[in-house]
């Protein structure tokens, strides 16, 4: 993979962009209301009836049946929580309602990860340094290779394991991203930031740990073990869910990376190309949508953070539109195509690059 | 009759039960570990589905029924839950409503008199909040309030007697909070000389006209006297005193519009600084705007510091130079670091060019410039 070749465009393009990108953002916000308000609660009160009724179902059911769909509903519970609710709130798309349930600094999730540590690596860091090869940790949360641009590295051989590893326990991948540890090894972070930054981390772990093997389990008495293992695999199914979600989120085939030194005095118009050409999609049905957290529209994200999640199919097909105006290109595909291809290169990256990566 | 009081002798104990049995739930829910296992938003929900006036600790009160005092004014009479810890006659709540999702919060005088079950808050359709209570707000609603604040207040009865005299003086809506201290010392049997003067645009316009006057026959030594200023113009500090010959030898209580009490505080200071003047205002002074880059003043109430704001810059470099460290973040306004509460004065939404005057709006310091003098919670 190299830099890719943009379209060329001219600065009046690019400022024409962003005019009808601002257009397109204002023309959401400004109708953003009840509905908004009423949809979030409603996806709030599902998650809670599904979290109650798996809990109920593995603590007080008998027999295989109770079991599996326990841990279904736990696991929707879960997915609801991180993606639909969690991600979407904190990012700051509910905090003009006032309500204080749904302000984006306060909010809690059900996931082994700090909540002030998150917002941090993926509202400021991810969010502004989107795609910009060294800057934005996200690509490939600093373990692994994928573009011929980052240098490959002996430990690369076994990626393939490393993304196994890092798909099963993606919770802990995601909670220990703001840790920043090879920053830390390199002296670039100092021991009291690090070591501050591990406590809140392991603390968050333990309530977890504390709230789905020992207090749940133990609270169920003869049930202990069908519980506990019942809540490993409810946070098993979230983790891969939440991993094969948010990699087809920029691993894809395509998406445009970029050099710092490229980025540097970005208009707005260009940091919405940025957005845009260094996201992809997922196509899928409405219930898809929700499940992924609206992070199925990551283009639709990307461009526009802070707009209500549920809004962005509305938006979509204008963005798509516009990227036929301007000839740029809207990555999207099915769920399986769009994961294939960042297996791909996952495998492809393991091993060193042959030719000299060419520049744009 | 023994049944009917034993009964209402249980509800006040199930009442008293409840409010220990949630204090305790509050306190245990803010335990970290309990935190992370059950959420205090979730309990107060399940609550709340089980019955509308059932909360952890929020005040909930259900609107009993609906008055209408004049063309434009209607009092709510509200049950409010066993939170409540009462008022004394004066104080305001805050009455907290949501519109198109956003919530909103204003300050209305209980036009009530303390001791009363039921509480009245009478309204002006004037504002954003004052129009959803009239138009939304039917008997049977149930609203969210807070505790009663506010000094003005009659004295403490264990502290200090009651003056002998007393003015009460109003305008407009101001009359609801000095209504309350009316019926308070109606109700308390006051033997002393009470003064009512209220201003108005006109008699349709003038909120309790029926009960003031049945509160004449009632209290004898009640003067009421109204003005209205279609017919004679605005209430002078010189015309009250042809109305009130002894002013300086009465405690007075006054409410109403800003710049008339302006008026009347300087009156009192120069001519009557003896005589003991109580006053209401309602909501904070609205603030000059300036045009962009003008100076500004931007007062910091967390850290105490205050600075000015020149040139267009937004408010986080401006905080920034002056030598705070506000919190922040992509310094875009994208990733919601740097929001902070603006408790009062407008900002420029330099994205969007939209300008916002609203009190305690939060707002974010990376994209908004000052465009008045402005109070955040910095």
């Amino acid at each position: 993979m190299t830099y890719t070749a943009l379209p060329a465009l001219s600065r009046a393009q690019i400022d024409a962009i962003e005019q009808e990108v601002n257009a397109i953002r204002k023309s959401v916000m400004d109708t953003v209301g009840q509905a908004d308000v009423d949809h979030i609660r409603k996806m709030i009160h599902i998650c809670r009836a599904s979290e109650i009724t798996g809990r109920a179902l593995l603590h007080f059911g008998f027999g295989p049946v109770s079991w599996v769909t326990g841990v279904l509903a736990l696991a929707n519970a879960k997915v609801l929580d991180n993606m639909e609710i969690g991600h979407n709130v904190m990012h700051g798309q509910y905090d003009w309602t006032g309500d204080p349930r749904l302000n984006s600094q306060t909010f809690k999730w059900d996931i082994a990860c700090d909540e002030e540590q998150w917002r941090h690596s993926h509202n400021v860091n991810h969010h502004t340094h989107t795609n910009i090869l060294g800057k934005d940790r996200d690509f490939g949360y600093s373990l692994l290779r994928l573009s011929s641009e980052q240098k490959w590295k002996p430990r690369h051989l076994l990626q393939p394991l490393a993304n196994l590893i890092l798909a099963l326990g993606f919770q802990y991948g995601v909670g220990s991203h703001d840790l920043e540890v090879g920053r830390y090894k390199y002296g670039k972070v100092s021991k009291e930031a690090f070591k501050s930054k591990l406590d809140r981390f392991l603390q968050k772990c333990g309530r977890q740990w504390f709230k789905d093997y020992l207090f749940f389990p133990v609270l169920s008495l003869w049930n202990a073990p069908r519980v506990l293992v019942g809540n490993l695999c409810a946070n098993l199914i979230r983790n891969l869910w939440t991993y094969v979600v948010i990699f087809c989120g920029h691993f894809t085939e395509g998406v445009a990376l970029y050099r710092a030194e490229d980025c540097r005095n970005e208009t707005r118009g260009d940091w919405y190309i940025r957005q845009l050409t260094g996201s992809s999609n997922l196509s899928g049905s409405r219930l898809f949508h929700i499940m992924t957290g609206h992070l199925s529209h990551q283009i639709e994200h990307h461009l526009f953070p802070d707009m209500p999640a549920h809004r962005y199919p509305e938006v979509a097909p204008q963005i798509q539109a516009l990227c036929a105006k301007y000839g740029l290109r809207y990555n999207t595909g099915s769920l399986w195509k769009q994961y294939s291809t960042v297996l791909k290169r996952i495998f492809m990256h393991s091993l060193p690059s042959r030719a000299a990566p060419a520049r744009a | 009759m023994n049944t009917a009081s034993s009964i209402s002798g249980e509800w006040h104990n199930a009442q008293r039960a409840w409010l220990r049995i949630s204090r305790r739930l509050v306190h245990w829910l803010e335990q970290p570990l309990v935190s992370a296992m059950m959420r205090r938003s979730a309990v107060d929900d399940v609550l709340s589905a089980l019955h509308p006036l059932l909360s952890l600790s929020e005040v909930r009160a259900r609107v009993v029924s609906v008055k209408v005092e004049t063309f434009d004014t209607k009092t709510l009479m509200l049950q409010p839950n066993s939170h409540w810890q009462g008022a004394r006659s004066g104080q305001f709540v805050r009455v907290q409503v949501e519109i198109q999702g956003k919530r909103h919060e204003r300050a209305y005088s209980l036009s009530s008199a303390e001791g009363t079950g039921t509480l009245a808050i009478t309204v002006k359709r004037q504002g954003l909040v004052s129009q959803y209570l009239h138009d939304n707000v039917k008997p049977g609603a149930v609203l969210t309030i807070s505790q009663a604040s506010g000094t003005f207040t009659l004295p403490n009865e264990d502290q200090q007697p009651l003056p002998e005299r007393i003015l009460l003086l109003s305008a407009g809506s101001g009359i609801t909070p000095v209504m309350a201290i009316l019926r308070s010392l109606h109700a308390q049997h006051y033997m002393g000389d009470v003064v009512f003067v209220h201003m108005c645009s006109n008699e349709s316009d003038l909120i309790f006209s029926a009960e003031l006057k049945r509160l004449q026959g009632q209290m004898p030594r009640l003067t009421l006297a109204t003005h209205f200023s279609q017919i004679h113009g605005r209430l002078e500090p010189s015309r009250l005193r042809a109305i009130v010959p002894d002013l300086e030898h009465r405690s007075t209580w006054m409410c109403g519009p800003g710049a008339w009490m302006d008026r009347m505080h300087d009156y009192w200071q120069t001519e009557l600084p003896a005589a003991a003047l109580h006053s209401e205002r309602f909501g904070s002074p609205p603030r000059m705007m300036v045009a962009v880059g003008d100076p500004a003043e931007i007062s910091c109430t967390t850290s105490g510091r205050t600075f000015t704001a020149a040139g267009g810059d937004t408010l986080l470099v401006q905080a920034e130079r002056a030598g705070l460290a506000p919190k922040h973040g992509c310094r875009m306004g994208i990733c919601a670091s740097c929001q902070c509460v603006k408790a009062s004065g407008s900002v420029q939404n330099l994205v969007t060019g939209e300008v916002s005057s609203a009190a305690n709006e939060t707002i974010r310091l990376c994209i908004s410039a000052a465009r008045s003098d402005v109070t955040l919670a910095l």
